[in-house]
Parts: structure tokens; sequence; C-alpha cells
């Protein structure tokens, strides 16, 4: 059997898959095999998915205390929305995450907090208010971020954001081949990343599902995520109620979630090991249930045609 | 000459890794190992293994329980229960079943309980058709106690799987009395009652125990032993019946872990 898109046969390239190995947030370890959630908490008033519901940081603590009941691992924190908008310079967005984090460390002493930053200067305003986890959407844009999440210990996520400037919409973007290009990138950036001194067992990659991509590419590399996962490196995906998920149904944002849990399955599937999600427990049981499937997990509890 | 006999249920889901990450029913798999442990305590020269089959033969002492037939992912190596969490009766995957050809569910399971225990000993293993009569089966038994000076006896065995509307079989009202008889036989040692019961009736509840515990009264040879039913309930419709017999050649432990073991309370 030989891969659509090229003559290198399928088998040959995941027959060379690196072993994944313990991935390391925070005090936390996760093996493989476990299925990690990432609650998406945005300290931001212009989100596209429930824009300012968690603007207010009693709100968004609320959120986070909701985000921990329903299982998810880790928290991420974000100032700045993806799309372009009001210019959120470093102090604003300093102001909306590092204090917060702060807090949030001091509730929960053994949570993993992510940030949502692509800057350097962010990064290190939130590591020193505990942040574990850097989540670089913007595929390593400011190079110094590597060194902050080396000097705090954090970890890093490599991601491919087509060599877009942060906070642009993909523009007729086009790939001879977009998973390629995704691996090279991601690659090349965890590469970096551990010269730079962070630990390989705190380093992420993430396709970055629309950014720099258009619903085909987003497609595509949904489809082919087993390629990303034989790299050896966790495999991060941010797929929640994303534009690539209400273009193939043609649904509106708030109407995304089965689209959304549907794309979860296929990458758990294929190996993912993060989920950056806002719909926490809806995501946990998919994430579950396709691990049971897998193997990875046992059911919680089997007894029919047992006893 | 037998030395003790032991009687444990034979479900799957005795197996811990197979419940998922619920143990389930782990005071069924507690009752079952003090049960094995008692054969040791026995000082038996052999035990013997003995369960209805689909064919009456004996197995090669060095089977493998095969459990991947109940559940293929555990074949995979990744879906096992974290046993550092799990409960003490957890898998030894180094015990004497587990090399070698796939035993009959009841048999290696037992062995798995007598592993456990740290029997080091010979072993006998030995399934019973359905189809075998009473007189066969106690002819069995005796021949098993007869192996060796001190044989101890390990049977696996199970009531009606009809004891309720969601139980395997469905409800079918009979299955109470049958195992309430099964159960009176076991506490009082009656081999009599044991060889009297009905195999049409057994096999309509889907009481597979039949022909083993036949064999057990055939390795009592008539006598009437001292019992201690230490587990006795149908928690998904099955009557499972864990107890300990000592023949009254050999001294019972005081180990009064007797409870309930009767059927009351219940129609």
């Amino acid at each position: 059997m030989t891969d659509r898109l090229g003559s290198e046969p399928m088998t040959d390239r995941l027959a060379q898959a690196a072993q994944q190995g313990v991935l390391r947030l925070g005090n936390r370890a996760f093996p493989p095999g476990q299925g990690i959630v990432m609650g998406i908490v945005n300290r931001t008033p212009d989100s596209f998915f429930r824009p300012a519901v968690t603007w207010d940081e009693t709100a968004a603590m609320e959120r986070v205390h909701q985000v921990i009941a329903d299982g998810a691992d880790i928290v991420d924190v974000g100032g700045i929305p993806a799309a372009p908008g009001a210019e959120v310079d470093v102090a604003e967005e300093i102001r909306r995450t590092a204090g917060f984090i702060g807090a949030i460390r001091s509730t929960y002493p053994d949570i993993v907090i992510s940030a949502d930053t692509w800057r350097h200067e962010t990064g290190r305003a939130v590591c020193e208010a505990g942040a574990d986890l850097l989540n670089d959407s913007w595929g390593g844009h400011d190079p110094l971020l590597a060194d902050v999440a080396a000097e705090f210990g954090a970890g890093l996520v490599c991601a491919h954001a087509g060599r877009q400037n942060p906070r642009t919409r993909p523009f007729r973007v086009a790939y001879a081949d977009v998973m390629a290009d995704v691996l090279d990138q991601v690659q090349l950036l965890a590469r970096r990343a551990l010269a730079a001194g962070v630990p390989s067992d705190r380093i992420v990659i993430d396709a970055a599902h629309d950014f720099g991509k258009n619903t085909w590419h987003s497609l595509e590399v949904t489809r082919r995520l087993a390629e990303m996962t034989a790299t050896g490196y966790p495999v991060l995906v941010s797929l929640s109620n994303k534009d690539f998920v209400g273009e193939t149904l043609n649904l509106p944002p708030e109407q995304r979630l089965p689209g959304t849990l549907a794309a979860t399955a296929i990458c758990a599937w294929h190996g993912a090991r993060i989920f950056r999600v806002h719909q926490v427990a809806e995501s946990r049981q998919v994430i579950d249930m396709v691990a049971a499937i897998r193997g990875d997990r046992p059911p919680a509890r089997a007894v029919r045609g047992l006893a | 000459m037998l030395t003790a006999a032991a009687l444990c249920p034979a479900p799957p889901l005795l197996a811990r890794e197979l419940t998922g990450a619920d143990p389930v029913v782990p005071e069924l798999r507690e009752a079952c190992f003090n049960a094995a442990a008692d054969l040791l305590q026995s000082d038996p020269d052999v035990i013997a293994v003995v369960a209805a089959g689909e064919q009456t033969r004996a197995f090669g002492t060095r089977g493998r329980l095969d459990l991947a037939a109940y559940a293929p992912a555990l074949a995979l190596g990744r879906a096992s229960v974290d046993h550092a969490s799990a409960d003490e009766a957890s898998v030894d995957s180094d015990g004497a079943c587990s090399e070698g050809e796939p035993l009959p569910l009841p048999l290696g399971l037992g062995c798995r309980l007598l592993d456990e225990a740290g029997y080091a000993g010979q072993f006998a293993l030995h399934t019973v058709s359905d189809a075998v009569t009473a007189a066969d089966c106690a002819a069995l038994g005796a021949r098993l106690a007869a192996t060796a000076p001190r044989v101890a006896l390990l049977v696996m065995a199970d009531g009606s799987a009809r004891r309720g509307l969601k139980a395997p079989g469905y409800l079918d009202e009979r299955s109470f009395p049958f195992d309430a008889q099964v159960t009176e036989a076991i506490r009082a040692g009656d081999t009599a009652a044991l060889l009297a019961l009905d195999a049409s009736l057994a096999r309509d509840l889907m009481a597979t125990g039949r022909p083993a515990w036949q064999v057990l009264a055939g390795a009592l040879d008539g006598q009437r032993p001292d019992s201690v039913i230490s587990y006795c309930d149908d928690p998904f419709g099955v009557a499972y019946l864990v107890a300990t017999l000592w023949p009254q050649h050999d001294v019972i432990p005081t180990s009064g872990r007797e409870r309930g073991g009767d059927w009351s309370g219940r129609p």
C-alpha cells in the first residue's frame, strides 16, 4: 500500500516510527497512551468562541475550576486571540495573563499550567508566575521564547504556522505537501529547542490546524496525523470549534462540537497525546473511548459476558 | 488420600485484569485466594484442579492461562490495569501456568490462584465433560484422590447463571432451590446430595459446576468433611460459592472466616 501523495510506502514510514516516551510537564509525568486534556481559558474580550466569557477574572477562575473538575490535566491561559484585531502589546498581554497564572498556581499547586503566547517577554513573566508550558502557536516567530523555556525548565510547543506572522490569516496559502512542510518545520523547531536547552521530554509538536492553512490543509494534516506521531515527539492538537470544522460542516462556532469531537477521535486514533479544547468533559470521553479502542486504556469497568 | 478441598467459581472476571480499572469483585478474589491458601496449608504432595470442560481429559501441568481470548487488547500489552494501584490479586506472569498450551479458563484460573498462594508443587489438571454421569464423575474423583499419598483438590465450579432478570441466562426460579441445595450439601459435606444433583436441571440453569461438584463428592469418598463457606453470593446473577472442606482425619485451621454462607433473604 502506498501513501496517496507519494511513492514511499506508508508501512515503511510507520515502521520507522520512533517510540513515544514519557512527557514531563510541571511535576507531572505522562506516559505514552495517556490522553492529556488541555482546557482553554481565554483572558480576552474578543476570542472567536464564546467571546469575553472569561474576560472577567472571577469568571476566568470559575472556568479554571470547571475545566479541572471536568478532567483537564492542563489549563491553557491566553491573552491574545489568534485572529487579527485590536493590538495587544506585551505589557497588556502580561497584565492579562501573568497575575492570573499566579493565582491558578497558588490555588492548584500541581496542575500543569500552559501559557498561549509567542513572545519571550510574556513567556518570562508567565514562567515566573508559575507556568509549566509555553504554547507557541505561531511557529517560533520569536526565537528567544525557546531560551526562556530552557531557562525556566518549562516545556515548549513547536508548531507549524506556515511561516505566517502572528495574528495573520492564511491568504492563498499553498503547499506541495502540507504534511511534509509541517514535519520539516516542527522538527526544525524541536531541534532548536533542544539546542537552546529545553529538555527533550518537555518538547511537544503541533500541526496548528488552521494556522497558515486552509480547511483542505487542516483536513489533510488530520488525516495524516500518524506521520507526526511517528516522529516520537508528543503531538498536541488544537481542533476545538475551529473554522476547518465550521467550513467542513457549514456551521457557526457554537454548533461545532460534534465535528470537533470527530476530529478529536481521529487524532486520538493516530496517537495525538495533548488535546487543547473548550469542551473538556465531552473531549475527555472521546479521548478515553479512543484510548480504549486502541488498547491503550482498559475499560473503566467490564462485567458483561464475564460473570 | 484427600488432605483438603477448595471450591471456587471460575467466571472470567475472577481475573483481575478483565474487569478494567474497577476491581469489581475484590472480596470474591480474596475468598478464592484464601481457599487456595488453605489447600497449601494441608501440605499436599499434589494439588488436583478440576473443572467442567468440553472434554473429559487431563492437561499438561505447564499450561497457560489465556485471557486474550476474553480480552484481545491484553495481548497488546498496553491496556493492562496499573498493578501498582490494583488490588493485590494481580497477575504473576511468571507463575507455573504462564507458558505452554492454553488451558481451559477454569483450570487456568485455578492454577493462578495456587500460584498466587505460593504453591510450587505438583499439579494434576483435569476437565470433565457435562456428559459424564454422576457415578463416573465420582470415580474420577476417587482416582484423583489416590494419585499420591496426600492430594488436595481445587474444584472450580459455578452455580446457576439464571438467578435474576439481568443474569446471563435471564431468570429461572428453579435456580434458587437448586443453588440452595448445592450450598447446603457443601456446608454439610453431604456427598450423597452432591451426587444426586439433577444434571439436566443443572444444564437448564447454566450451572456448569455439576460434574466438578460430583468429582469432589467422589474424592471425599463418602466421608463427611468439615467445611467453611467463605463466599456465597450472586452479584451478577450467577451463583458463586467459595468453600474449603477438610476431611475429618485432618485438622481444621481455626480461621473463623465464615460469613453469611446461605441464600437467606433471597426468593
